[in-house]
């Protein structure tokens, strides 16, 4: 009982900073996702020849790329669209995977076996394997990518979630749910799901930054966002020929990439920290 | 005794498991009448548990149950299709489990909780269920039920819980309210004021209470009539007064014989317990299940049918060696 107490003093003194730090980075750059088109000194796509592969300057802070678009502005504006899709793709995967999980687990049987066997077959792929064969299906761009990560995140969660109703499905107070007669649909969604929902938030944290590396990984390769549209993964790609004599071009978007996950992760260190000072309160 | 509130017969629960059953209920017969404690006594595994739970026909997944006629209130419950068990459930019958420290949905407002067996199962709209969810909390004991209301079940104590799973329970007015090991993760204070709740309920309420217990003392103190059950069947079915004064079938006498009386207090006597183990489930297949650990045991015990004989005015017992059919 000395560390949680020690773990317990240091969260008093310090506050949760890791939750604190990476809510504040997240927050900025969402923040300035949100506010591109207002704050971005140049449009995105403007095509500046004469000023092509300058190093930061205080007019291009983050430099120029090889058609001397300022990489600040695409920057900013790749966040924005980056940020947006994996926001949507991941709790899209995590909607789909909780329901049908829990729906698993609970009712257990056939329905479970072909839903685990499902689950089984997705995630027994390699991940960047199976979002590429997506995106062969429904064709380069956002949203080929979109779908594929969803098609497969999914599967982790109903793992999770059904896991988790297994132990709940014997819980007095699911029990309970099933004496005073309440439906399945009840005793699913307003009692079970409340309770296990929390273990895939936080391994959304970790998906997040995942969806992230992968959404960015398919547009550097071109399957992602098509030229001359703005995310991370095209701004480092297209910088990539240019990287001993204009390395701002990749590495500050690079950077950028890295700064989000290491953000995300804080605050799922944080709020596993957190439950930990709740739990032995 | 045909207007009894509920009837059951010959009641057999048998699991399936891996392609070997095991059977833990053999036949349990048992009635409530309308208004009526009966109390249910028996040690682990007896099938005390599994009874209760067949009046909802709520068994473990692996359990499957059969019986000759289970009846409620004039319906035959297990004839009853989905619709009709949900509604049975919901509204005739009220359950209250052992464990109060699980049993309440650690996400959810207590209030909300009995507002919501009141809105799903008693169609009230949202003020309403309120409203009367405020007013079971403070019949059921609670003071300031304005702000119990919005506690989580961590919140409370272990008898409030209680209460509150009590509140639920008879929030719907059920005809019968199955109090399954109710006091017993209670420590005994707490467990006289539930049992004395459970009493003021019944009679304010006129609903009848089926209380298993494997505490004779709690049974003695709340019972009208008290089934005694051993190895999955019931050995002796009676009105309490006459179980605790006069007991015929040798399990219940042991029984008895190993409760510690007031006079024996101080002084250094060994209580008689009972030889031996219960038998484990699926053992006995044929017999008298308590013959391994009988005084009385003779060589038709190990081979007999388990017959309810006569034993005095609505008293029986599976016994036949101490009711004195058989020498």
């Amino acid at each position: 009982m000395v560390a949680p107490r020690r773990a317990r003093r240091r969260l008093r003194r310090f506050g949760n900073w890791e939750l604190t730090l990476g809510l504040t980075i997240l927050g900025l750059m969402i923040v300035s996702g949100l506010l591109a088109p207002w704050i971005s000194p140049y449009p995105p796509n403007q095509i500046d020849i004469l000023h092509s592969l300058q190093a930061p300057s205080f007019t291009h802070i983050m430099g120029t790329d090889f058609v001397g678009r300022d990489v600040f502005s695409r920057v900013l504006y790749g966040l924005r669209i980056d940020i947006f899709v994996v926001a949507v793709i991941t709790y899209a995967g995590l909607v789909i995977g909780v329901v049908v999980g829990t729906v698993a687990g609970y009712f257990g049987g056939w329905l479970d076996a072909i839903i685990g066997r499902v689950a089984d077959t997705v995630v027994s792929f390699p991940f960047i394997v199976l979002v590429l064969a997506v995106v062969a299906i429904v064709g380069p761009g956002l949203k080929g990518v979109a779908i594929g990560i969803v098609f497969v995140g999914w599967a982790l969660y109903s793992r999770l979630s059904r896991s988790e109703m297994l132990a709940m499905r014997e819980q007095p107070f699911m029990l309970a749910t099933r004496a005073l007669g309440y439906s399945n649909a009840r005793a699913i969604f307003r009692h079970a799901l409340p309770n296990l929902i929390r273990s895939s938030l936080v391994y959304s944290t970790v998906d997040v930054v995942v969806n992230m590396l992968v959404l960015a990984g398919m547009s550097y390769l071109g399957l992602g966002q098509q030229a001359p549209g703005a995310d991370l993964g095209s701004i480092i790609a297209s910088g990539q020929s240019y990287l001993l004599t204009a390395w701002w071009i990749t590495t500050i978007p690079g950077a950028v990439l890295v700064l989000f996950g290491i953000g995300v992760s804080m605050i799922g260190d944080g709020i596993t920290q957190g439950d930990l000072s709740m739990a032995t309160m | 005794m045909s207007d009894a509130l509920l009837r059951i017969e010959n009641l057999r629960v048998t699991f399936h498991h891996g392609g070997r059953t095991a059977v833990a209920v053999h036949g349990a017969s048992l009635d409530v009448n309308a208004g009526e404690v009966v109390g249910l006594v028996g040690e682990s595994g007896s099938g005390k548990s599994l009874t209760c739970r067949s009046v909802i026909r709520m068994l473990p997944a692996e359990g499957a149950m059969s019986a000759n006629r289970i009846v409620f209130d004039g319906q035959d419950v297990l004839a009853m299709d989905r619709r009709a068990l949900r509604a049975h459930r919901a509204r005739s019958v009220g359950m209250i489990f052992q464990d109060p420290y699980s049993c309440l949905d650690p996400t959810k407002r207590v209030g909300e909780q009995i507002a919501e067996t009141l809105r799903v199962n008693a169609r009230m709209d949202h003020a309403a269920a309120k409203s009367q969810a405020l007013a079971l909390l403070e019949d059921v004991g609670i003071t300031s039920p304005d702000r119990r209301y919005l506690s989580y079940p961590h919140e409370l104590s272990g008898g409030m819980r209680q209460r509150v799973m009590i509140a639920i329970a008879v929030a719907c007015k059920p005809k019968l309210l199955i109090a399954d090991e109710a006091t017993t993760a209670l420590d005994v204070t707490t467990q006289a004021q539930i049992l004395s709740l459970i009493q003021r309920l019944r009679r304010e309420s006129g609903m009848a209470v089926l209380m298993v217990s494997h505490d004779f003392g709690v049974i003695a103190q709340v019972c009208d009539r008290v089934a005694v059950m051993y190895g999955g069947y019931v050995v002796e079915f009676g009105p309490v007064q006459d179980i605790c004064t006069r007991p015929q079938h040798p399990y219940t006498r042991a029984l008895l014989d190993s409760i510690p009386s007031l006079e024996s207090a101080g002084r250094r006597v060994r209580r008689a317990g009972i030889p031996g183990q219960p038998p484990s489930l699926g053992e006995v297949t044929s017999g008298c299940p308590f013959v391994e650990r009988c005084a009385y045991a003779t060589d038709p015990c190990r081979t007999m049918e388990m017959v309810m004989l006569e034993a005095g005015p609505g008293h029986t017992s599976a016994c036949p060696v101490t009711v004195g059919t058989r020498s």
